[in-house]
């Protein structure tokens, strides 16, 4: 969720330059071909056109408390790992929203590309931590399903941000 | 010490005899001015600030979830849209339309709203329609519908499922557009009670994949003026049932293109009515860059489709605001957190404005 995009909209240099060179890399339509359907919601997950991701998962390089962390390539938000949390888990006491955008991101390591699921944590008040703000292949708010300014909180007991997690749900498949 | 007490107390009754106490008092607000603006924070507040002097004039406190606030200047109110917890973060959501005076910027009404207003900052949220009477508040949950509120009698009216499309643009005859997600607009109409009378699709005419308009459209004398991330703008006009939709021009030159240079920012884009300009925050940043800070403010004649001035920004900008007298001031938020006042006929910086609350988001006008 972006609940803090004017304040989060200050991208520092290293973000905005890693931004850049995977924008650099990777076409917009590409993507855009490979997201595929709408995805909405915890509860259509079986239903993503994704190859599931190994049990363990994508090889990784980088930082989960920075925000240019392969995964954030499309979070508008507060990152959970800067909170208690970690990249897939909220910090203590968070209610994780069942409902969420999903982005399209590339990592660098295997040179391909997944589908991130960007949860919210909800119910506390803003952690405030690790700014972060990219958009790509974010889309406006009249396309929710891919849109980060919106409050994701949606399905829990509070609407109150926390912060967000960056979930990978599997490699993105045409 | 006791001596020292006693010495200070005689000194301040030997004070006090020789004035005339004040007395606490609370000011009222003045009459907005066309180059007052608010500064709405992205967790609540927003700031009233005059640009033509940089001086605050008053303080509205706003729930956390409030997406901006629609005013009615001739009936002294204001209107926003808020969401409440009983504990904080925590317990009972109450969702309120709340009528705040201009004066005292106090509340002094309330309408409850369904639990469903959509949350951050996006002026086309909320909007009062042409009758002036009917408040509508855009709903996600994530399920889009609209709530209408009549604000003279103080009462909710109905609530109408906008499955699809976003966004409330007033238009006449109690009517508004949305923006959808198949690339079209729609126009819903209301009765005098607040309930849809009418609802009218257009042609679709972006491609949400290719080149989607931004949902931050702006108002013109004729309608409603979109942009898309590539940088071409579409004039939307509605003449009865019909939506119509220009043909579009573009913002960009093919330069430009090649300069990687594209409109983006978090309120990207104003107008001056009378001077028919369009001010729009650019960077050249490339691709997904719409929300990307602007290092210039490119200014564009409307009416002649072409640009008249670019403006390069010391701090790089996210928000725009144009006041709209004779002598307009465009006020630039910089990545700093601070107001950046520029007049518009020498393109000089003329005032900064600081401390204008935490997080700023949007800035509106009255």
């Amino acid at each position: 969720m972006n609940i803090t995009e004017r304040m989060l909209g200050w991208l520092d240099d290293t973000v905005a330059h890693s931004s850049r060179n995977l924008a650099r890399r990777s076409s917009r339509r590409r993507f855009l071909g490979r997201l595929g359907a709408v995805l909405v919601g915890a509860s259509t997950l079986p239903l993503l056109p994704v190859s599931r991701a190994n049990a363990e998962g994508p090889k990784e390089l980088g930082d989960p408390q920075s925000c240019d962390y392969w995964r954030y390539c499309a979070l508008g938000g507060t990152l959970c790992t800067c909170c208690g949390g970690s990249v897939t888990t909220c910090p203590p006491g968070a209610e994780p929203s069942p409902i969420s955008w999903i982005g399209t991101c590339h990592n660098p390591v295997d040179d391909k590309d997944y589908l991130i699921s960007y949860n919210d944590c909800c119910g506390k008040a803003t952690c405030n931590r690790c700014f972060c703000h990219r958009s790509e292949r974010d889309l406006p708010v009249y396309s929710p399903a891919k849109a980060n300014d919106i409050l994701w909180c949606f399905g829990t007991e509070s609407r109150s941000y926390h912060c967000t997690v960056a979930i990978v749900l599997g490699e993105a498949t045409t | 010490m006791r001596r020292s007490g006693w010495l200070l107390l005689l000194v301040a009754s030997t004070s006090m005899a020789n004035i005339e106490p004040e007395t606490i008092g609370t000011s009222t607000m003045a009459k907005p001015a066309s180059t007052w603006l608010m500064v709405h924070g992205a967790l609540g507040p927003a700031y009233v600030f005059d640009t033509a002097t940089g001086d605050m004039q008053g303080l509205l406190s706003l729930s956390r979830f409030t997406p901006a606030v629609e005013t009615r200047v001739d009936a002294g109110e204001l209107y926003a849209a808020e969401s409440f917890y009983s504990r904080g973060p925590r317990g009972e959501r109450t969702d309120l339309l709340t009528i705040y005076d201009m004066t005292t910027l106090a509340p002094v009404g309330e309408v409850e709203l369904p639990q469903k207003i959509a949350a951050l900052g996006f002026l086309q949220y909320i909007e009062l329609l042409d009758d002036q009477r009917h408040v509508a508040v855009y709903n996600m949950t994530p399920a889009a519908s609209v709530s209408l509120v009549d604000v003279e009698d103080r009462e909710f009216a109905s609530e109408i499922s906008t499955p699809g499309c976003a966004l409330i643009m007033g238009t006449a005859n109690r009517g508004f557009l949305q923006i959808c997600g198949d690339g079209s607009l729609q126009l819903i109409r209301v009765d005098a009670n607040g309930d849809e009378s009418q609802r009218v699709r257009s042609r679709k005419f972006f491609s949400i994949e290719d080149d989607p308009v931004f949902d931050k459209p702006v108002q013109t004398p004729e309608g409603w003026l979109l942009t898309s991330y590539q940088g071409q703008v579409f004039d939307v006009t509605v003449d009865g049932d019909d939506i119509n939709i220009s043909e579009p021009w573009s913002l960009l030159t093919d330069d430009d293109k090649t300069d990687s240079w594209s409109p983006g920012g978090g309120q990207f884009i104003a107008y001056h009515e009378s001077q028919d300009l369009l001010f729009v925050l650019v960077n050249a940043d490339g691709e997904f860059s719409h929300d990307s800070a602007g290092s210039e403010v490119w200014i564009f004649d409307r009416s002649a489709e072409r640009r008249i001035g670019r403006l390069s920004l010391e701090h790089p900008g996210t928000n725009l605001f144009v006041s709209q007298n004779d002598a307009p001031l465009l006020t630039v938020t910089g990545d700093d957190m601070q107001l950046y006042v520029f007049d518009v006929e020498t393109l000089t910086l003329v005032r900064t404005i600081s401390e204008v609350g935490w997080a700023p988001g949007l800035l509106q006008g009255f």
